[in-house]
């Protein structure tokens, strides 16, 4: 079983991590096909600057999922 | 769990001098069930001795101890509680005795 | 001790300690030694007379697996002591794990369950159990962290084997974070996996993994990992009885001979045929010489049904890389401990019981004495 931690959106980890994130942070997201990082706003097209590939992941959520090892 | 179960029920029906009752022991299993049971089962004032586990999930074990003479069970099932732990002691020194003064083959295990 | 000499005592013969092994079937299994079994016998308990026969010797052992030898007690008694070695000795082990990241390809879940299974290098008699509503504390929590990530080794020729940093996280990756007075306790040896080689997750560049682990005191029986022990067995003495009435012909001496495990039975120039008793715990009880008609009545295979052969044997638990080094010793602690540890944990159950039943003793009617019904239900009043 695993638990998120912390319901608030934006509430930083127990360790490390900034006391407060700013509102609006640059999202980047990882080439498919190449895995640049590229830093997308908004209304921009959606295409990786290395090489121009159209599909992007977003990356894993910096928030803390807790586990039971067993 | 909680810890308010005690340790040790007496089951409905045992006689009322405790000559013969089923003790439902927390917390225990085959492990100490067996050895008591033997120990029990040493004594010639124990008409009879057995235990169960009711049912696998249930974390408890049931003792009967039957006794002639119209005898305490309880006082034998001390009895055989306080000649197991005689047991485990000599065990035990015997096994440091043989540690310390026996002939060990000594080997590498690789892993 | 009755097998480092090639005789073994006389009182092996007696055949009410034997366990008769047959080609279909065992014979004599359970023990008699019981008041009342026997007319005019006493078997009721005597100490004296127990710590007279009891013979306990330890046989071989290396940095992680014991054998030694329990002579005169039950089977209860040594099962007992057995399962107390798998189930309830406690060890320390990983149980609750925090993730800020993992971008390799195994999961969350499997990679948490793969580093609760890793042997722990730590006394466990230096820790508290932590029960769920305890807060963690130095006393009852180890806390490691594992931070690796994946990169490109830039110099590298193209195609090398190691072209990437940190391909393999292994459990040597895991680093001890000290809490309270843990710095001072361990400091001459820092808690870490007993191996360093078990290979946790595999990583390609760009991925890394980034958690917290907290270890905690636990027993086998509650889950697998916190098992101190990979194997802990026993197995009966064998006893090989050859007939003297009919003796093995001469020209099938070295055929019998390898009926059974190699060094076990002799045979002189002469194809006289003898069993060499110290090595007869080798034997493997194949019954292999059951099978020849031309062997019938010739000998008897036996076992001693209260001469229990211990092995304990400390492995990690999880999949090893084929370069493993040599390590000093596999578990929280040193193999011939084990035995001592699971005598500890039966006296203090013992202990336990006594004590709840002493208080029965003294106040039957009392909360212990709460008489209920056998199916664990509470009798109602008025109903």
């Amino acid at each position: 079983m695993s638990s998120q931690q912390g319901g608030n959106y934006g509430n930083p980890p127990a360790s490390g991590g900034a006391a407060y994130m700013p509102q609006r942070q640059e999202m980047e997201y990882l080439c498919a096909d190449c895995g640049a990082k590229n830093e997308i706003k908004s209304r921009e097209p959606i295409r990786c600057r290395e090489c121009g590939h159209r599909i992007m992941y977003k990356k894993r959520t910096k928030r803390m999922v807790q586990f039971e090892a067993r | 769990m909680a810890d308010s179960t005690p340790k040790i029920k007496i089951l409905k029906g045992a006689e009322p001098d405790l000559s013969a009752a089923t003790f439902q022991i927390h917390d225990e299993s085959h492990t100490l069930g067996n050895a008591l049971r033997w120990m029990l089962m040493k004594n010639p004032k124990v008409e009879f001795c057995g235990y169960s586990v009711p049912h696998p999930s249930e974390n408890h074990i049931n003792m009967r101890i039957q006794m002639y003479d119209n005898l305490s069970s309880l006082t034998a099932l001390l009895e055989a509680l306080s000649n197991l732990d005689d047991l485990c002691g000599t065990i035990e020194d015997a096994y440091k005795a043989s540690l310390a003064t026996d002939p060990i083959e000594r080997w590498d295990e690789q892993s | 001790m009755a097998s480092s000499s090639s005789q073994l005592p006389s009182s092996v013969f007696d055949p009410r300690r034997h366990v008769g092994i047959n080609h279909e079937r065992v014979t004599n299994v359970s023990s008699t030694d019981y008041p009342g079994h026997y007319p005019d016998e006493d078997h009721s308990w005597n100490f004296v007379k127990f710590k007279q026969k009891l013979a306990v010797s330890v046989k071989r052992l290396s940095q992680r697996s014991v054998e030694f030898d329990l002579v005169g007690v039950d089977a209860s008694i040594a099962n007992a002591l057995r399962r107390i070695m798998i189930a309830e000795v406690p060890t320390m082990a990983i149980e609750h794990v925090y993730i800020w990241n993992n971008t390799s390809v195994i999961h969350d879940e499997i990679l948490a369950q793969r580093l609760g299974l890793v042997p722990l290098g730590v006394d466990p008699r230096t820790f508290e159990f932590r029960t769920p509503s305890d807060a963690p504390t130095d006393r009852n929590t180890l806390v490691f962290r594992l931070n690796v990530a994946c990169e490109r080794v830039k110099s590298a020729p193209r195609g090398s084997a190691s072209a990437f940093t940190h391909e393999h996280v292994k459990s040597g990756d895991l680093e001890w974070v000290p809490q309270g007075e843990q710095a001072a306790v361990f400091a001459d040896k820092p808690p870490a996996p007993t191996n360093k080689e078990i290979v946790l997750a595999k990583l390609r560049p760009g991925q890394e993994v980034e958690m917290e682990l907290h270890a905690i005191k636990g027993v086998g029986k509650e889950h697998a990992k916190w098992s101190p022990v990979a194997t802990a067995s026993y197995r009966l003495h064998p006893l090989i009885v050859l007939n003297p009435a009919k003796p093995v012909p001469p020209h099938l001496a070295h055929k019998f001979a390898k009926c059974f495990s190699p060094g076990v039975v002799r045979v002189d120039p002469s194809g006289k045929v003898s069993i060499d008793e110290r090595h007869l715990r080798k034997e493997s009880m194949s019954r292999e010489v059951l099978r020849h008609p031309e062997f019938e009545g010739c000998v008897e295979l036996k076992r001693i049904r209260d001469w229990f052969i211990y092995f304990g044997n400390f492995f990690s638990r999880v999949l090893m890389s084929v370069c493993a080094v040599n390590v000093e010793s596999e578990g929280p602690y040193a193999p011939e401990e084990m035995f001592l540890e699971s005598i500890k944990v039966m006296r203090a159950k013992i202990a336990l019981v006594r004590e709840a039943a002493e208080a029965l003793l003294a106040a039957p009617d009392s909360e212990g004495g709460v008489v209920v019904s056998a199916d664990g239900d509470v009798e109602m009043e008025n109903t």
